[in-house]
């Protein structure tokens, strides 16, 4: 019984508790600050401010509609899926096209180039510079970067992504093999070996 | 990445925002009303999208095939003018707004487009077939035909079509029959105008017909437009209802065929006598009048084929 009392509550009960005591949101907060932070910044929301409104937006948003949180998506799937709104109404108000910035560090870029588990079959050279990567994925259509984004960088699984971006798990695939297909073509070739 | 003075900052603000502006989670019900009412309209649109399917089945296989070379040039003018545009037009918005629909409930975005559209899309057919069968196609044209001025219901469309004397079409029953010698009857067209029928070149079936049923459908052409005499080639019936069925159109088109059929026969017969010059005058105005109409000219390439 101890043990299991040590055990950290988990998102769902969380939210269960929120709702009865509201400061018990701030949980919920701490644990995704930082991780929405980063998402946001890779879907191209770049000033601190601006992150900071999104942020707050998101949150804000989030304990508005939680008794909608559908328990048969996973917390963070559905936080998510509110960031990627957020993110997009934010380039609407802003009235700019979304610009990924800095996707990913040297060590997330690396890992991405040597996932082959999606198509095309794109190998890339492991000494391939990140800062290439990240501006090739700028240039990449948005349709294709947010699943690679949370593919590579959030580490989504195919039925998180379904469930943030709204689109069916079989199209999550699609997007990926034409994302990465697309990537190869942006790429420097001089740099790359494709 | 990690930044513990802005986390502490956006955390602060937010409870702080939640607090001062009283931000409190929305009811449950309120999302229980939401996908209610989207699944509501999902449901609305496939029932309209069937009731439109339905008309658009009655319209479509009620209209008269059998006969049209009596009231179109050829099957195309008569297929342009026969289609439901509106009832499928109608069938089509519903489906998409089926499929938006569906798309918007909470777990619509997890299944293809494809698949939405098709159950949505199949769902309406089949729909509109059950109605149908029940004969709400039907009901459902019928009393929209009656409320509506601008709506023609498919009975209204047919009695335009074949209400045209000055074209060779009559419809409406007769009053009273001929007594012999005479070969005129006594006929009211749905219009409520009298006229004289002249039966004397319909078959015996055609007469009993002309006494069986209060609508039948009449080609020919008018003899005499002051005495209103009505020289008449064919009777057909009425067959605009929900319980005419598919046999009912057949034995209508193979009557319609035999008949121009035999004035055909009939014109042929006389342009061999006419080389012997031993045609009586009577037999040469019983061509001139049957052997004549438009639906004869218009099937006879049709027929020598």
């Amino acid at each position: 019984m101890e043990q299991l009392s040590a055990l950290p509550l988990s998102d769902e009960e969380i939210v269960r508790r929120t709702l009865t005591d509201p400061n018990q949101y701030g949980l919920l907060m701490e644990r995704y600050e930082q991780k929405l932070k980063r998402y946001v910044t890779r879907l191209g929301v770049r000033i601190p401010d601006d992150q900071l409104d999104v942020l707050q937006e998101i949150f804000i948003k989030a304990y508005r509609n939680l008794n909608g949180f559908d328990t048969s998506l996973s917390f963070s799937s559905w936080i998510y899926r509110i960031a990627h709104n957020e993110a997009i109404s934010f380039y609407r108000k802003k009235n700019v096209r979304p610009e990924g910035h800095m996707v990913g560090d040297g060590e997330e870029i690396l890992g991405f180039l040597a996932s082959k588990q999606e198509g095309p079959e794109v190998i890339f050279d492991t000494q391939i510079n990140a800062e290439e990567v990240n501006r090739a994925l700028e240039k990449i259509d948005i349709k294709y970067r947010e699943p690679i984004i949370l593919r590579f960088f959030e580490h989504k699984e195919y039925d998180e992504i379904s469930d943030i971006l709204e689109i069916p798990i079989g199209s999550v695939g699609t997007l990926l093999h034409r994302g990465k297909k697309q990537l190869a073509h942006v790429l420097n070739k001089d740099i790359l070996r494709i | 990445m990690e930044d513990q003075p802005n986390k502490e900052s956006c955390k602060e603000s937010v409870m702080n925002r939640i607090a001062g502006e009283g931000i409190c989670p929305r009811p449950k019900l309120f999302f229980q009303s939401r996908e209610c009412a989207v699944w509501a309209l999902w449901l609305g649109s496939v029932v309209i999208g069937a009731l439109a399917m339905a008309v658009s089945i009655f319209v479509l296989t009620h209209h008269q095939y059998a006969l049209y070379e009596a009231t179109h040039e050829n099957l195309a003018t008569f297929l342009i003018e026969a289609l439901p545009y509106l009832w499928l037009v109608t069938f089509g918005a519903m489906a998409f707004v089926a499929v938006y629909n569906l798309r918007h409930t909470k777990r619509g975005y997890r299944y293809p487009l494809w698949q939405i559209f098709l159950s949505s899309f199949i769902l309406s057919i089949a729909g509109g077939v059950i109605l149908q069968v029940f004969g709400l196609g039907y009901a459902v044209d019928h009393m929209l035909g009656r409320q509506m001025t601008m709506y023609a219901s498919e009975g209204e469309m047919e009695t335009s079509l074949w209400q045209n004397p000055a074209d060779g079409r009559l419809l409406g029953h007769v009053t009273a029959l001929p007594q012999a010698p005479s070969v005129l009857a006594a006929f009211t067209d749905v219009e409520g105008k009298e006229w004289l029928l002249d039966v004397s070149e319909l078959s015996k079936e055609e007469q009993e017909l002309l006494l069986k049923h209060d609508h039948v459908k009449l080609i020919g052409q008018i003899q005499d437009g002051t005495s209103k005499i009505f020289h008449s080639c064919g009777a057909f019936p009425w067959l605009l209802d929900k319980a005419a069925t598919r046999d009912d159109f057949m034995a209508a088109r193979k009557a319609f065929e035999n008949k121009i059929h035999s004035y055909e026969e009939r014109a042929e017969k006389m342009s061999h006598m006419k080389n012997f010059d031993n045609l009586s005058d009577e037999e040469e105005k019983g061509e001139t009048q049957c052997g004549k109409i438009a639906p004869v000219r218009r099937m006879a390439p049709i027929m020598a084929r």
